[in-house]
């Protein structure tokens, strides 16, 4: 990997080098098709980007991109160092973060020069895979795109409509949709709000506030009034703290995005083993083919489904075994593939083909476990077919395995006649659970890339206040301002009326 | 380069008349209703557009009168009278004239914030204003109260609209016609003044108030809506009687800057500028305030008073036990008074004099003319366009703290903008207005007339959205062209020097631009300078500039050839390298909202019965605000962006039907020419 990195390190230069010629560019004529010299109205001149297709459950994700920046965004995202693909024409490319030069997918990209495309400014969109997992780390490639950031509620639809390409019933619509949109988004952040982390993020915005309060009055009034100099040695603890708090919050594993997508539970194990029995039991349909006939699943069977208020994204994968059959192979590269991947993994074993004897079955058990998985830190581990067992063995088993270290959760089940699933389903809840993170008791994690790239920008923000803290206090300043704006778009506009009313309360102004 | 001032003032008294007999009958292009800061400045911006103008005012000789503090500028307020002069305006150039003590505050925190001020001397500047009023072409003077608005009836298709038509004297009925009017008449729209328990009809101690018939014209036949605030000013005191050695000294810059683009220096010699003093009040004062507490009706009132210029009851009661600020500044060179800057107070006179006795170095102080409040009526500012004319009536146009705010910087920027739209009303060319990206006069407009006031509203920089492009030392550059091209308030002399200065600017840029040499190269070239040696790259000399010690002095002796012409730029070049990226950032932003600012809404929509599907509340809003452009409309509490949208397709399916039907006519008024020069071609 390393000596790639000096060659896409050039790339990266190039990108950016594109975003500031584009900055020169003129705005982006607006209307261009309807009203030919009418002023332009509303466009942004961002480049924003979204997931255009739903979450989690799709085979394929859609990415769309818009704006001046769009090509850029191909560029170094796609791999196209000398020049853009042929405009409408579907191409497949490896996608890579920019940052890390780490290959998130492979999948096809199409190029829309402005004016045709559907927003009608450039755009890119971007065909892969429809897993949270790339969705969110393509999504996160894009956001350290300089120039790109994430759309707002209906903004995609707006650009679409401004520039005229939109049809006379679309536009009709228009007004509903974005209510409808925004509203979704509203009713979003408000779960999100009213929970532990609505009030981590309400704190730094108070605290945010309050530092860029003391700033702005000290660079208004301090000439004139007693506002002591201890005023900014205050703000210079906050922001430190703040962005510290910010960035370990950022680096949080994201558990808390997987509420939105649905958690990624893979089941695993070898062939004959009953994964795709306990799929179809999961999901009370015969989602994947069942037979006795080993190595029957060979591509991976995914499903959605709703446990006890968790969206679930539900995969049943090959049989892991060595194979000369090519579909085979390719089938058990891709179960280990999700496995990696996976957000808990369900390993299920045969308990026909377990040694008697307890701790017999502990070390075959913890051996089988090192085979399917790389950590054993997220799965559950599933005895299936306990009809066959010995009534004996099967309390045996159950009672003795429980405490076993080294080993996870264990239960016994039979897909054939039900025993054990009912327990089962509640282990696997509340593995389930824990993995959202409860937004009312757990801890506060992230819900959205949106607030994830909010919240990198405030961060870096803060970081231009120390940068000039003490060489211009109003590039400082503004800093403070950013972050101020970029929180903001998580919690709610900060005015600077409210601003002045802080400065007032806090301070005897007088001229 | 100062211009030279005839101090000889009754020289220039030709256009000026005490006796107004001959304007009856008369019409002007323009009638500007008082001579504070707004209507010296709007007068004379409406004679720089073109338009015959005529300033009536109470007495000529309080024309440019400071009647409050003896300073102007400083943070937020020097940026609008930077703006001011870069659109040519008075008060920069007579605060260079007037001057007697120069700094330039914030000077350790960023260019972007420094706030050019300065104490003045109140004769100078007052002479200053009247010689230059009084030799402008166009512009005529007269003492006079104006008794009435005249207005036309409204007109029947469309209720409640008037057009101004002029003015009616007291104390004669004479009328005098325009076809624009400014109203400037700062506080004395139902003004009352306070001292102690006594309270008396006036806007300024000293002068007559001024006729009820003006208020009544606004409010009963025009509509409009208004609201009352306060202020209040303090006591003047007697120079000898006050021990300044007990307080602390307050230097000047030993290099004062001038406020105007088109001076080089100021008036007052470096060494001749005076000195302030500082001091402090004591626990004493807080006793005097609570003990006068019942003998002062200003303070008991609950009219709002500006939070920032609060009086010396409202400070120590807000803030007790702890001691105020108090500036002690000259009024003058030759004046041998002192203003006490924060003891603003509306107290007894002999309470008063007892409160600044509390204060060590005024124990044995007089006091010349006692402290006093005044209440006075505002025009609710959303009732104003961009233009600052009122939108219901066409031709008024409000400035100053007619509008709600105070300061004279604010009053000065007001001013001019509606003298030169009521100049361009007047002569039948479209109005401008200034975006809140563009300048801080724009800022000030745009938070008047689309969010209003609730208390009397001053300046700030964190007002300002684009703080670190909105410069005072860029204000020529962003402005001064637009005020040539666009508006016409500007000499071409000054339009000329922007231009070279612009270009200058510029070339000096992309000079430094084309100096791209490597770190060691740099290095060799700027031993003092650390420069970090992990970079590889190319720096250019405006990397270079960016550096904190790195000052453009510096590399013009590094590169004599190239760069040496342009020193005289050396601090502006300086602070356009620092901020450049930043500015550049904000381009997309600004561009934006300059857009959204573009598309205008109707100012005779009807929101309650337009077709377009918008909540009850969001029609209110916008029907009592009517925001006059998208952008404005979108900058308001409540609506929603989905409103927003709905707006913009209402506007755009309008735009286009009026297009369809202008192309129609058009079409039509062809084929009827055609018809025409057919059958005069056919054979007879």
């Amino acid at each position: 990997m390393l000596p790639l990195r000096p060659v896409c390190g050039g790339i990266w230069r190039a990108a950016v080098h594109t975003v500031r010629m584009s900055r020169g560019a003129p705005p982006y004529r607006l209307f261009s098709s309807t009203c030919d010299g009418a002023p332009a109205a509303l466009a942004d001149a961002d480049t924003i980007f979204a997931l255009s297709s739903g979450h989690g459950r799709c085979g394929v994700a859609v990415v769309r991109v818009s704006g001046p920046a769009s090509a850029t965004a191909l560029r170094c995202m796609a791999g196209f160092t000398q020049r853009l693909p042929p405009p409408r024409t579907a191409l497949l490319r490896s996608i890579t973060d920019p940052r890390s030069t780490e290959v998130l997918d492979r999948g096809l990209v199409l190029w829309f020069p402005a004016p045709r495309s559907f927003s009608g400014e450039d755009s890119v969109e971007f065909h892969i895979h429809g897993g949270p997992a790339v969705v969110t780390a393509v999504l996160q490639a894009l956001g350290s795109v300089p120039g790109l950031r994430p759309a707002e509620a209906g903004e995609f639809t707006r650009r679409a409509f401004q520039a005229g390409k939109l049809g006379l019933t679309e536009v009709e619509g228009l007004g509903d949709l974005i209510h409808a949109e925004t509203e979704a988004q509203r009713r979003q952040a408000l779960r999100q709000m009213s929970g532990e982390l609505g009030r981590l993020y309400q704190d730094w915005s108070d605290r945010l506030k309050r530092c860029l309060a003391h700033v702005e009055a000290f660079i208004d009034f301090s000439e004139d009034e007693l506002i002591e100099d201890g005023v900014l040695n205050r703000v210079d603890v906050s922001v430190s703290d703040l962005q510290a708090e910010i960035e370990r919050h950022l680096k949080d594993e994201r558990r808390g995005e997987r509420l939105r997508s649905g958690v990624q539970v893979v089941i695993a194990g070898a062939t004959n083993a009953g994964k795709s029995s306990l799929l179809n039991k999961l999901c009370q349909r015969p989602a994947a083919i069942v037979s006795p006939i080993a190595g029957t699943t060979r591509d991976v069977v995914e499903t959605a489904l709703d446990l006890g208020g968790f969206p679930v994204l539900l995969s049943d994968t090959a049989g892991l075994r060595d194979s000369s059959d090519l579909v085979e192979r390719e089938g058990v590269r891709r179960a280990r593939e999700r496995v990696e991947q996976a957000d808990l993994t369900l390993v299920v074993v045969d308990s026909a083909h377990l040694p008697s004897e307890v701790d017999r079955a502990a070390t075959f058990l913890r051996e089988h476990l090192r085979s399917v998985l790389p950590d054993t830190d997220r799965c559950l581990l599933v005895l299936n077919k306990a009809d066959l067992l010995p009534e004996k063995q099967r309390q045996k088993l159950d009672t003795e395995l429980r405490g076993v270290s080294g080993l996870p959760a264990v239960r016994l089940i039979s897909c054939q006649t039900n025993e054990g699933l009912k327990a089962f389903l509640t282990v696997l809840h509340s593995s389930v659970k824990t993995l959202c993170g409860d937004p009312l008791f757990g801890a506060p994690t992230l819900t959205q890339a949106r607030h994830r790239a909010h919240l990198q920008r405030c961060a870096a923000a803060l970081a231009q206040y120390q940068r000039y803290r003490d060489t211009d206090l109003a590039l400082a300043a503004e800093g403070v301002r950013l972050a101020v704006t970029s929180l903001g778009r998580i919690t709610g506009r900060v005015g600077a009326e409210e601003i002045l009313d802080i400065i007032f309360k806090d301070f005897c102004i007088g001229k | 380069m100062l211009r030279k001032k005839l101090p000889f003032l009754h020289s220039l008294l030709s256009p000026v008349s005490r006796h107004v007999g001959h304007l009856t009958g008369h019409q002007y292009d323009v009638i500007v209703v008082g001579g504070g800061h707004a209507g010296t400045e709007a007068a004379a911006a409406a004679a720089r557009v073109g338009a015959e103008t005529l300033l009536i005012t109470q007495k000529i000789h309080t024309i440019g009168a400071l009647s409050c503090n003896p300073s102007l500028g400083g943070v937020g307020k020097g940026q609008l009278v930077k703006e001011v002069d870069a659109l040519d305006g008075l008060c920069g150039r007579a605060g260079d004239w007037a001057g007697i003590h120069f700094s330039i505050l914030n000077r350790r925190k960023g260019p972007a914030v420094w706030g050019p001020r300065a104490q003045l001397d109140r004769q100078r500047y007052r002479d200053f204003i009247q010689s230059e009023l009084l030799s402008t072409p166009r512009l005529t003077v007269v003492e006079g109260s104006v008794e009435e608005l005249l207005v036309t009836e409204p007109n029947p298709e469309e209720p409640g609209h008037h057009r101004v038509t002029g003015i009616r004297l007291a104390n004669g009925s004479h009328a005098i016609s325009a076809r624009s009017v400014v109203l400037t008449t700062g506080t004395f729209l139902s003004g009352s003044l306070f001292v102690g328990q006594t309270t008396s009809p006036g806007g300024r101690i000293g002068d007559a108030p001024s006729s009820a018939g003006l208020s009544h014209t606004l409010r009963e036949r025009l509509g409009l809506r208004t609201g009352r605030l306060r202020t209040g000013t303090p006591p003047r005191i007697v120079k000898d009687s006050v021990d300044l050695s007990l307080a602390k000294l307050h230097l000047p810059d030993s290099h004062p800057t001038p406020f105007s683009f088109l001076n080089t220096h100021t008036h007052c010699k470096p060494e001749e500028q005076l000195p302030c003093y500082l001091t402090f009040t004591t626990p004493g004062v807080e006793r005097v305030v609570r003990e006068s507490l019942q003998l002062n009706c200003h303070i008991q009132q609950d009219t709002k008073g500006p939070r920032y210029c609060p009086s010396i009851e409202s400070r120590v009661l807000r803030f007790p036990g702890r001691s105020h600020q108090v500036w002690l500044e000259p009024e003058g060179v030759t004046s041998d008074l002192l203003y006490p800057q924060g003891l603003s107070m509306t107290m007894p006179p002999d309470i008063q004099l007892r409160l600044i006795r509390e204060i060590p170095p005024m124990r044995r102080a007089e006091i010349h003319t006692p402290g006093y409040g005044v209440q006075y009526d505002f025009v609710c500012p959303t009732q104003l366009s961009p233009a600052l004319q009122v939108k219901s009536t066409q031709g008024l146009f409000l400035a100053g703290q007619i509008n709600g705010t105070t300061g004279y910087e604010e009053a000065a920027a007001q001013g001019l903008w509606a003298g030169a739209n009521a100049a361009r009303s007047a002569l039948s060319m479209p109005t401008v207005t200034l975006s809140r990206t563009e300048s801080y006069i724009g800022v000030l407009i745009d938070d008047l007339v689309s969010r209003g006031v609730t208390e009397p509203y001053r300046m700030f920089t964190s007002r300002a959205e684009f703080r670190t492009s909105l410069r005072p030392d860029n204000a020529d550059l962003r402005l001064t062209p637009k005020g040539f091209e666009e508006v016409g308030c500007v000499s071409s002399v000054r339009y000329q020097e922007s231009l070279r200065v612009r270009n200058s600017l510029q070339d000096a840029l992309t000079a430094l631009q084309a100096l791209f040499l490597s770190t060691s190269s740099w290095k060799k070239k700027l031993p003092s300078v650390p420069i970090s040696e992990t970079k590889s790259t190319l720096l250019t000399g405006l990397d270079l500039l960016q550096y904190n010690d790195v000052t453009f002095e510096m590399l013009a002796s590094a590169f004599p050839e190239s760069l040496s012409s342009f020193m005289e730029f050396a601090q502006r070049l300086k602070i356009e390298a620092v901020y450049k990226p930043h500015c550049d950032l904000n381009k997309k932003e600004i561009e934006r909202i300059q857009r959204e600012e573009n598309m205008s809404l109707p100012q005779d929509i009807d929101y309650f019965s337009l077709p377009v599907s918008l909540s009850d509340e969001v029609r209110e809003i916008l029907d009592r605000v009517r925001p006059s452009t998208l952008g404005a409309a979108t900058r308001l509490e409540g609506i929603t962006p989905a409103a927003v949208v709905n707006l913009l397709n209402y506007v755009r399916v309008t735009e286009k039907k009026k297009e369809t039907h202008r192309n129609q006519r058009q079409q039509e008024a062809q084929r009827d020419e055609e018809l025409c020069a057919n059958s005069a071609s056919l054979p007879q």
